[in-house]
């Protein structure tokens, strides 16, 4: 065996800053066990009530609505994605690549508030959306996008719109354009062979594509907050609610262990449903 | 030449439709201020084996990309039969392409590749598996038909490629450098096996390598290719022999140049001089060039013959390579502007014959050209 001296030196921090996750893990689990003492900071002694609770219809809605809109904002966003992340890959001009990459990549760089913001004020109701369709006389009362699940969505493909792009830009990039010129000059239009060697053979980047924005969207904090105003609950603003509005840190660390738990089943059951078309795919 | 740059229609002449597989007609192609072909001229016999032969970058992929519609010209005509090809998509062409890499698809089965053509066409299922099956029975392939391309050796990819491409029944077969991911052996034997298959089926095909020994075995023709520029197009024979153009001498097979003067000419001979030795060429290739005018004289190693010392070039045996059917024989000698002739002895006496050091005379003994001399 090769020893390696510097193993120890460049693994501890890392294993640090892991020990400090699992420690930070661990506190959640234990508070998720604990029952709830209103008007005090300390929980009281171990219970499974907090789970019990999660039962409630209307807390298991909240799950079911969550994990739908992630669904949706990952589907969409791959719907998205998937033309601007084929142009960065096959466009043959630099300026437009780069143009296209800078496009699909910055909302990555602004911050998350900075980011809800400029949504608030497109999608408001005299927001750039509305003014513009009334502007031209598509509408006549404002559509309402604030508030709403379908602005929540809007917002949240934007926050996954570069790693999925990234992600499907990847994938496209390793598939040699030969396929495609050998599928043409046999005869296949260019639908027919988007749908029997395109698609097929960028399978799995759009796997990991959909599962990571599936991920990233149930987590997503700022933006059901500040876009859904309390009126499009998701797990991670009724967690926040529950721990800084009523101080139930019990029941809010429970809410997240079954938040990480769920997500963790979904991965686990789409990476399951998905490996024969991710197999498909395999080169 | 001109009665051609004349015509405009969208029908290839009446004359030549007939048996013209491909017409190409002043194509050129430039990549921005880039020329990769200036007008290039060709026409290939329906059911031809025609080899585009030349250096990396000479523009062979581009003009076969043009012809497969991949690319567009930026200038001249394309017909395939007879038809017009520029308005016609790529997926229309009916052109079958066998890529270097093969481009097979991974995720689909040997069968399935082969059968993407008759698919995309909308042949019913059953035709479709009897003529993949067919066609997997000519390249000897009907038991992987179920295998995926990874499970395939190179050789069997490669014809697994030829198959697809063949299945569609196309009106032409283009093959770029199909050989190049073959080890030798394996190179020779697919060699003699396209050939066979392509001249059982009729099919007329367009081959691109840069390997002249390829071109020479496998081609009814050649066009020799430099630069972005067809230079010379005839069989194996007339380009190995009769080379009209320099570039085409030195790049197909190996070459002796000696300078030499040019003496006269009469009709379509000239005899030109190297020291005091006559050799006839063609005088084609020396035309405009007046008595006593200074020419580079291009000989094959198969066109010398060592004699004794006295006759021809003087020079002195400076090596042997055994060859197994022959040896090559280095003759150090002042004729040749490198110093050193290369002359092909057939069987394998040569070393005995003519010992290292010993001083001979090398005669030309075949055919010779004569080119202008490069201008410096
Ligand atoms: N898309 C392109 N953009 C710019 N230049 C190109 C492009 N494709 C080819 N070229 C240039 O055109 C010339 C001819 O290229 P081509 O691929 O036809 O060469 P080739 O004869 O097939 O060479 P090889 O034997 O190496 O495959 C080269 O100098 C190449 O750099
Ligand atoms: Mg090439």
């Amino acid at each position: 065996m090769k020893t390696r001296p510097f193993l120890a030196l460049f693994v501890s921090p890392a294993a640090l800053a892991a020990l400090a996750l699992v420690g930070a893990l661990a506190a959640i689990l234990q508070y998720a066990f604990r029952a709830f003492v209103p008007g005090s900071m300390e929980p009281g002694g171990l219970t499974l009530a907090n789970f019990e609770a999660l039962l409630r219809p209307l807390y298991a809605g909240v799950f079911l609505q969550t994990v739908w809109i992630c669904l949706i904002t990952a589907l969409v966003t791959l719907v998205v994605a998937y033309p601007l992340a084929y142009a960065i890959v096959r466009s043959r001009s630099v300026t437009l690549k780069s143009f296209l990459l800078i496009t699909a990549l910055t909302p990555m760089f602004l911050g998350e508030v900075v980011r809800t913001y400029s949504w608030i004020i497109v999608l408001g109701n005299s927001g750039f959306i509305n003014s513009v369709l009334r502007g031209l006389g598509l509408i006549e009362r404002p559509i309402q996008l604030m508030f709403t699940t379908t602005g929540v969505v809007i917002a949240l493909v934007h926050v996954t719109l570069p790693i999925m792009t990234i992600m499907l830009a990847a994938a496209l990039s390793h598939i040699d354009a030969a396929y495609e010129k050998a599928a043409t000059s046999l005869g296949a239009g260019p639908v027919r062979v988007f749908l029997t060697v395109t698609l097929p053979l960028s399978m799995p980047g759009i796997v990991a594509g959909v599962t990571t924005a599936f991920a990233w969207t149930f987590s997503a904090f700022a933006t059901p907050q500040m876009i859904g105003g309390g009126r499009v609950p998701m797990v991670s603003t009724l967690i926040y609610q529950l721990g800084f509005a009523s101080f139930n840190f019990p029941f809010a660390a429970a809410l997240s262990v079954t938040g990480l738990a769920l997500t963790f089943a979904v991965l686990a059951l789409a990476k399951a449903a998905l490996s024969p078309l991710e197999r498909m795919g395999a080169h | 030449m001109a009665a051609e740059r004349l015509h405009t229609g969208t029908e290839a002449p009446a004359a030549t439709s007939a048996r013209v597989g491909v017409q190409i007609d002043g194509v050129t192609k430039k990549f921005g201020a880039f020329t990769a072909l200036h007008e290039a001229w060709l026409k290939i016999e329906q059911g031809s084996f025609m080899t585009l032969l030349g250096p990396s970058g000479c523009g062979k992929t581009t003009l076969l990309n043009l012809l497969a519609g991949f690319l567009e010209a930026n200038g001249g005509e394309i017909f395939v039969d007879g038809q017009l090809m520029t308005e016609t998509p790529p997926y229309a062409r009916e052109i079958g392409v066998v890529f270097q890499n093969y481009a097979l698809f991974p995720h689909m089965s040997v069968e399935k590749n082969v059968g993407y053509g008759l698919a995309a066409r909308g042949v019913p299922k059953r035709e479709i598996a009897s003529r993949v099956a067919d066609m997997l029975a000519l390249v000897k392939l009907s038991d992987f038909g179920h295998r995926k391309p990874k499970e395939l050796s190179g050789g069997q990819q490669q014809r697994v490629a030829l198959a697809r491409a063949l299945v569609i029944r196309p009106k032409l077969l283009l093959l770029d450098e199909p050989f190049s991911a073959l080890d030798k052996n394996l190179r020779g034997a697919m060699q003699v096996e396209i050939k066979e298959i392509q001249r059982s089926l009729g099919v007329t095909t367009i081959f691109v390598t840069h390997d002249q020994s390829e071109a020479l075995s496998m081609s009814d023709r050649i066009a020799v290719m430099s630069a972005g520029r067809i230079r010379q197009v005839g069989t194996p024979d007339e380009i190995y022999r009769r080379p009209t153009d320099r570039f085409v001498a030195s790049f197909v097979g190996d070459v002796n140049v000696l300078p030499a003067k040019l003496e006269r000419r009469l009709d379509d001979r000239a005899s030109v001089m190297v020291g005091a030795v006559r050799v006839e060429v063609p005088a084609g290739t020396v035309d405009g060039l007046a008595p006593g005018a200074a020419v580079d004289l291009f000989v094959r190693p198969d066109a010398l013959a060592i004699g004794e010392k006295g006759s021809g070039f003087p020079g002195t045996i400076a090596a042997h390579v055994y060859q197994g059917s022959h040896v090559d024989v280095l003759v150090d000698s002042p004729a040749t502007t490198g110093g050193r002739l290369l002359v092909r002895v057939p069987g394998t006496q040569a070393p005995h014959r003519w010992p290292v050091g010993q001083a001979v005379g090398v005669t030309p003994t075949g055919d010779a050209v004569a080119f202008p001399p490069e201008a410096a």
